[in-house]
């Protein structure tokens, strides 16, 4: 559509507003990407006053080695790993069961269901009376608390179930013709026909998990179950007290280091699973 | 007899059909745990509680919070809460539009496609992770921000400790953050635009400004509308975005429902008065998106919910 309009038979007054709106594009995407790439600079340079470069002046790996190495923040590193791959799982599982029962139109009571599960979404019981449940089943200061209330969530769901619809009926009318219970139909037919569903859902669940940071704040106070959120956010509000220029310079390369870490997951996986994060937006706003 | 008959093949059918209850009922179990427990925890609005006993003591709570003790800060977060939530909630609108409109006018699909993949960057970052860049590019000490101002000859400032710096460093990381993801509602009622209209403004002699206005803001005005009053029903939810950043030099201005609610509710304790700030939050939260829908539908007659 845009041929109509393209510089040839256009005016002046169009080409100074292409020029102008690309000029726009440019400074936006500085804006966008300086704070990270001073942050990245940083986390490899142990100078003590950094300044205006975008490159280390005194390049160091130490940082990193020192987030691997040192149990402070390995065990926070660790916890988000296993927090982010159980969850995603967990989430995944309730997301898949949940949208297959929910797709079975002539089940008794699916609209019931359905309407009992998305009322969810527009009333909760708020903070104290969740964290007084969470307590009474003394899940407070485990990672069942972090792990298990976000695995059913609705949005997640729905966004299944408009998946699963998309598999033609006639699969599941052969299979039960041959004799295949709901469980096997599950299993054999409707999972390996949504490995894209599952790889679009399952990012929206290991983004949460591992972004996680507010029910850490709630319901965990011992520090060997802390995330590396919970751990970073410590770590940028540290002080240095003793005004060793080496001493600070070390901790302020630790502290852009652990960023660059939180971040790390899903600068790796971002260039490949941007289409499904933005497949999943669509499809949700449809639905909304 | 008709009824009975129906009843009994219902009856045949739930049981023929047991293992898709099976295969709910984790989801059920999880969902009536963690969802439906904490929602008849509401009550607990209505009680006061000691270290060995609960009292009911009715709308005592609220009318604390209301015209009693509590009154002062609580009116102060509610005024932070509005102010907060509601700028941005403009902002929001303001930029995340202009820039899908802007983004929209791009020739190059590819330049395009870049923009669009770093703008959305930032979204799948945890508030912890944004605040903390911010909060080394603020630094006094090894700041850029500083050590520009310090090259200039000016003093380092301590942004973040400071009120009057602190709410626009708010808004800026708030829209660095969200206003990519925004746009992308916006693009995709973009691109269901009919092409005969921007045609047909060309022939009436409009130029490129004009066509926005005339022909592309007109198409779109409905997806606005509908992502605003989305947005505002979670005007009141405001919280880790302001809890991230938030220090005590600057608590008396950016304490929010929700970090009031966290600190009497859990850190203090006082259950009831915790539930009572949410509740209340909950009946704001509602009333504003029923509210705005009924001055939408008396405007365009029709509703969007």
């Amino acid at each position: 559509m845009r041929e109509v309009f393209s510089l040839r038979n256009g005016h002046a007054g169009r080409s100074i507003f292409r020029i102008c709106n690309v000029f726009f594009m440019f400074l936006l995407l500085v804006l966008m990407l300086v704070p990270l790439a001073k942050v990245i600079s940083d986390s490899f340079d142990r100078s003590t006053i950094y300044g205006l470069n975008f490159w280390p002046k005194n390049p160091s790996i130490e940082a990193y080695k020192s987030i691997f190495t040192n149990p402070n923040l390995r065990q926070p590193l660790l916890v988000s790993i296993v927090t982010t791959v159980c969850g995603t799982a967990l989430g995944l599982t309730m997301a898949t069961l949940g949208a297959y029962v929910l797709r079975q139109k002539k089940l008794v009571g699916r609209g019931f269901f359905a309407k009992f599960i998305f009322v969810t979404m527009v009333f909760n019981g708020g903070l104290v009376p969740t964290f007084l449940v969470l307590k009474g089943l003394h899940m407070t200061n485990t990672l069942w608390a972090v792990l298990l209330p976000p695995s059913v969530n609705v949005f997640n769901m729905i966004l299944m179930r408009s998946f699963f619809e998309q598999i033609p009926e006639s699969l599941f009318e052969s299979a039960e013709i041959d004799g295949a219970t709901p469980p096997q139909v599950f299993w054999s037919i409707v999972l390996p026909l949504s490995t894209a569903a599952l790889a679009s859902i399952g990012l929206f669940f290991a983004v949460e998990y591992w972004n996680e940071f507010f029910r850490y704040v709630m319901y965990i106070s011992k520090t060997d179950y802390y995330n590396f959120q919970i751990k970073l956010r410590d770590l940028i509000l540290s002080e240095q007290n003793i005004n060793d220029p080496a001493i600070i310079g070390f901790a302020n390369m630790v502290k852009n280091a652990g960023v660059v870490v939180a971040m790390l997951p899903f600068f790796v996986i971002y260039p490949f699973a941007q289409r499904y994060f933005i497949a999943g937006v669509t499809m949700g706003s449809v639905k909304e | 007899m008709v009824k009975a008959r129906d009843w009994d093949r219902t009856r045949r059918q739930i049981r023929n059909d047991w293992m898709y209850y099976a295969m709910f009922a984790p989801v059920l179990v999880f969902v009536i745990i963690f969802n439906y427990v904490p929602m008849v925890g509401v009550s607990l609005a209505f009680y006061k509680f000691t270290p060995f006993a609960r009292k009911f003591i009715g709308l005592d709570n609220f009318a604390d919070l209301f015209v009693g003790i509590r009154a002062p800060q609580f009116w102060r977060a509610f005024g932070n809460t509005l102010f907060y939530s509601i700028t941005n909630l403009v902002l929001s609108t303001i930029l995340s539009v202009t820039v899908a409109l802007l983004l929209n006018e791009l020739v190059s699909r590819k330049a395009k496609g870049l923009v669009q993949t770093i703008l959305y960057l930032p979204h799948f970052m945890s508030w912890v992770v944004v605040s903390s860049i911010f909060t080394l590019i603020l630094s006094p000490q090894v700041g850029i921000v500083n050590n520009v101002l310090q090259e200039l000859g000016i003093e380092p400032i301590y942004f973040l400790a400071q009120q009057k710096w602190w709410t626009p460093i708010y808004f800026f990381i708030v829209r660095w953050k969200e206003t990519g993801w925004g746009t992308i509602i916006y693009l995709a009622a973009l691109s269901g635009v009919n092409p005969e209209l921007y045609e047909a403004a060309e022939m009436d002699g409009a130029g490129r400004l004009r066509q926005v206005f005339s022909v592309t803001l007109p198409a779109i005005v409905t997806t606005i509308l509908i992502v605003f009053i989305l947005n505002l029903g979670k005007v009141m939810n405001i919280f880790e975005s302001v809890f991230v950043l938030q220090n005590p030099n600057v608590y008396n201005a950016t304490d929010v429902l929700t970090t009031f609610a966290y600190r009497v509710g859990v850190q203090q304790g006082n259950y009831g008065m915790g539930t009572a700030i949410d509740l209340f939050k909950s009946f704001i939260g509602l009333f504003l998106v029923l509210g705005t829908d009924a001055i939408n539908r008396k405007i365009r007659g029709s509703s969007v919910l």
